[in-house]
């Protein structure tokens, strides 16, 4: 898979371009539009990554420009302004999706997959992790083959963060994805139900099987996954 | 009516100042008439007396009284003028006296029974008698020394008229001066009530414009009095202020969008250092140490934002017509386990339906602060109620039986960055932008936020939101 990141500020592609490539894709950088926009209509490319703000050609023409000729391209865009209307304008002028800066890179990672229709949607209607069964259907949780109950909240965390053992999830993508952003900013309403999860989940048994990554967030994972 | 008010103050100073001037003058015009329509009425009873006096000397000796007597009678015609006349013969007896006058003001013979205390001649004197029937009567004497001894003459007037002009000046004046001062004082105060009226109108426009209107600006009206030059200038102080503002929140915003990439950069590259398997645990932790402030430092940024953006009326979306007692109760439920993380009761407490506009997410932003920072500030065992009403107006309260605020920052605590006394916080963590944020998303739903609290025993915070509109459907 072979990505193309357009991004005028040269750390910031620096360390997304190394997040990527450690995830094993090919990855191009372009620091300004219209060299973007070359890259872009030479090379073949998977998927762009597109900041908004660059030098020579604006984010939104160029990604107007790729749109017209690339209309299959996914394209993320990357941006440090997150109004509304700016939202609605570049989902108009062909964006698929929209980070707003300073972004969590598991999320990026997310994003991009999820672009890349290679997951993190993982369809299983039972998900393991290692003594740890999460039935979809039922929405019923065991663990050693003993019924964990847990409150509807408590199951979409767990359910959340199972679907992709190993990978860390930050509080920011757990409040959208679990609660809602209302809760931002304000309150450590993640860090009380994971305490809680993990005493139903990971006090009575071993090994434990949530994880705090300090400073990242959290993640659901087996041993063996180390 | 104010009695503070310009108008009103005005108008007493000038009813002062008139009803001063008004006794002054009337008091000076009726005591000068009384005394000028006297002197005149002696003058003139001098005159006549002295006459009378040149009469007797002009008399051939010895006298011949009955032409005396005639030549009075036709000379003075006391009893058509109104005059008393009496004469007397050295000896005291009555040489001759007038009758009753024409208009009846006095009897002549109720007026000598003064005369017998008349003191031994030569005199010349004016004196104010009553007579026995209660008239008082100016007389004026004269004493004459003829051969044969001193004859007295005395002329008088009744004094009631002049009493009755004095008095009916008097009750003119009584009557006529609050009149005037009334017509003139209401008069006033209708034209000055009519020039308050501008100051009015631009007070109340003033009052209007707070900082999320300041592009409006009061209206002119083109008079060319000081009261346009006052309105004019108030404009141009709220141009001043909206430039201010728009400055100070463009920069808030600027810098806030300056700071995202640099952040992108440090939390990129510290969380890419964490997923690397070879770190030190020591490493690991001091990065994650760095990448928790890095987060706070982010919401921070993310705060200022949503403040300067809600400041500005920007991004005001999806608003909608919705269930505020709904949206409460589910917000608590979602709550519920930090408050028994922190052993304390959140008791939601709403009844029917309370229909307002807004924006969803922002208000159940607004709910969620709130209760947080309740959660944050009440001790194990304490409890937090949530209320919804409706009143003439949406309310939501927010009660906790918390440390409480000391009176003198309550003010304060919708200020970005503001927290009471650090020693109290409990150690809280925060951006200190929670209630400003509060503050921000109410004012921009045209809802007002107020704080009460007692220190010690707990804090209560009050949202008041417009109702929705009656539905078109009922």
């Amino acid at each position: 898979m072979r990505l193309l990141i357009v991004e005028d500020d040269p750390k910031v592609a620096e360390f997304v371009a190394r997040g990527l490539r450690a995830e094993r894709f090919a990855v191009d950088v372009s620091y300004d539009g219209l060299d973007g926009l070359n890259f872009a209509s030479t090379y073949e490319y998977d998927l762009a990554i597109l900041d908004l703000m660059l030098p020579t050609l604006s984010g939104t023409d160029l990604l107007q420009r790729i749109r017209r000729r690339k209309p299959d391209l996914p394209i993320l865009v990357l941006t440090a302004r997150d109004a509304t209307e700016e939202k609605v304008q570049q989902f108009e002028a062909g964006a698929d999706d929209y980070l707003t800066k300073p972004f969590d890179f598991a999320e990026l990672l997310v994003r991009v997959k999820a672009l890349l229709r290679r997951g993190p949607v993982n369809r299983a209607s039972v998900l393991r992790v290692a003594d740890l069964e999460i039935d979809r259907l039922t929405m019923s949780v065991r663990r050693a083959g003993r019924r964990i109950d847990l409150t509807a909240k408590e199951y979409a965390l767990l359910e959340y963060l199972a679907a992709n053992p190993g990978r860390v999830f930050s509080r920011t993508m757990i409040l959208e994805h679990v609660w809602d952003q209302s809760f931002e900013g304000a309150t450590n309403i993640v860090d009380v139900y994971v305490r809680h999860l993990r005493s139903k989940v990971d006090d009575a048994f071993e090994p434990k099987l949530i994880h705090t990554v300090r400073g990242v967030g959290y993640s659901v994972r087996a041993p063996e996954d180390e | 009516m104010n009695t503070r008010s310009l108008g009103f103050r005005l108008i007493g100073w000038y009813a002062i100042v008139l009803t001063a001037v008004f006794t002054f003058v009337g008091a000076g015009i009726y005591l000068e008439l009384g005394r000028y329509l006297e002197t005149n009425l002696r003058d003139a009873l001098g005159r006549r007396a002295d006459q009378v006096g040149r009469m007797l000397l002009a008399a051939p000796s010895p006298l011949d009284e009955a032409a005396i007597a005639n030549e009075i009678r036709s000379n003075l015609l006391p009893e058509p003028n109104n005059r008393f006349v009496h004469v007397t013969r050295p000896d005291g007896t009555l040489l001759y006296q007038s009758g009753l006058p024409a208009d009846r003001s006095f009897d002549p013979e109720a007026v000598d029974a003064a005369e017998r205390e008349q003191p031994s001649p030569p005199r010349t004197d004016t004196r104010e008698i009553t007579t026995s029937q209660g008239v008082s009567m100016l007389v004026v004497s004269r004493s004459v020394a003829m051969p044969n001894g001193t004859y007295t003459i005395e002329v008088g007037n009744s004094l009631e008229q002049i009493r009755l002009v004095s008095d009916y000046v008097l009750i003119l004046l009584i009557v006529a001066v609050p009149v005037l001062i009334g017509v003139s004082a209401g008069g006033g105060y209708l034209l000055i009530k009519r020039a308050l009226k501008s100051v009015e109108r631009i007070a109340r426009s003033a009052e209007r414009i707070t900082h999320h209107n300041l592009s409006e600006r009061l209206p002119i009206v083109h008079t060319g009095d000081e009261l346009e030059a006052l309105a004019m200038s108030v404009n141009r102080m709220i141009a001043r202020l909206d430039d201010a503002f728009q400055s100070s929140r463009r920069f808030l915003a600027d810098v806030s969008h300056e700071l995202r990439t640099p952040l992108t950069v440090i939390k990129g590259e510290l969380q890419d250092l964490v997923r690397r398997r070879n770190l030190s645990e020591e490493l690991r932790e001091r990065t994650g140490s760095t990448l928790e402030e890095v987060e706070r430092l982010t919401h921070i940024v993310e705060g200022l934002l949503a403040v300067a953006r809600l400041d500005t009326g920007e991004g005001q979306r999806e608003w909608l017509r919705f269930d505020l007692a709904e949206l409460a109760t589910t917000t608590a439920d979602q709550m519920k386990l930090l408050a028994e993380d922190q052993s304390v009761t959140l008791i939601c407490d709403t009844g029917h339906p309370v229909e307002v506009e807004g924006d969803r997410a922002r208000l159940k932003q607004v709910i969620v602060n709130l209760l947080d920072n309740a959660i944050k500030y009440t001790s194990e065992g304490g409890s937090i109620r949530l209320r919804v009403r409706a009143q003439d107006r949406a309310v939501l309260e927010v009660s906790d039986t918390g440390i409480g605020i000391p009176s003198d920052e309550l003010a304060r605590v919708f200020d970005r960055f503001f927290r009471v006394d650090k020693a109290r916080s409990k150690n809280v963590e925060g951006t200190g932008l929670g209630l400003a944020i509060v503050k921000s998303i109410c004012t921009a739903h045209g809802a007002e936020i107020e704080a009460e609290s007692t220190l010690g025993s707990g804090s209560c915070f009050r949202v008041k939101l417009p109702l929705a509109a009656a539905s078109d459907a009922a």
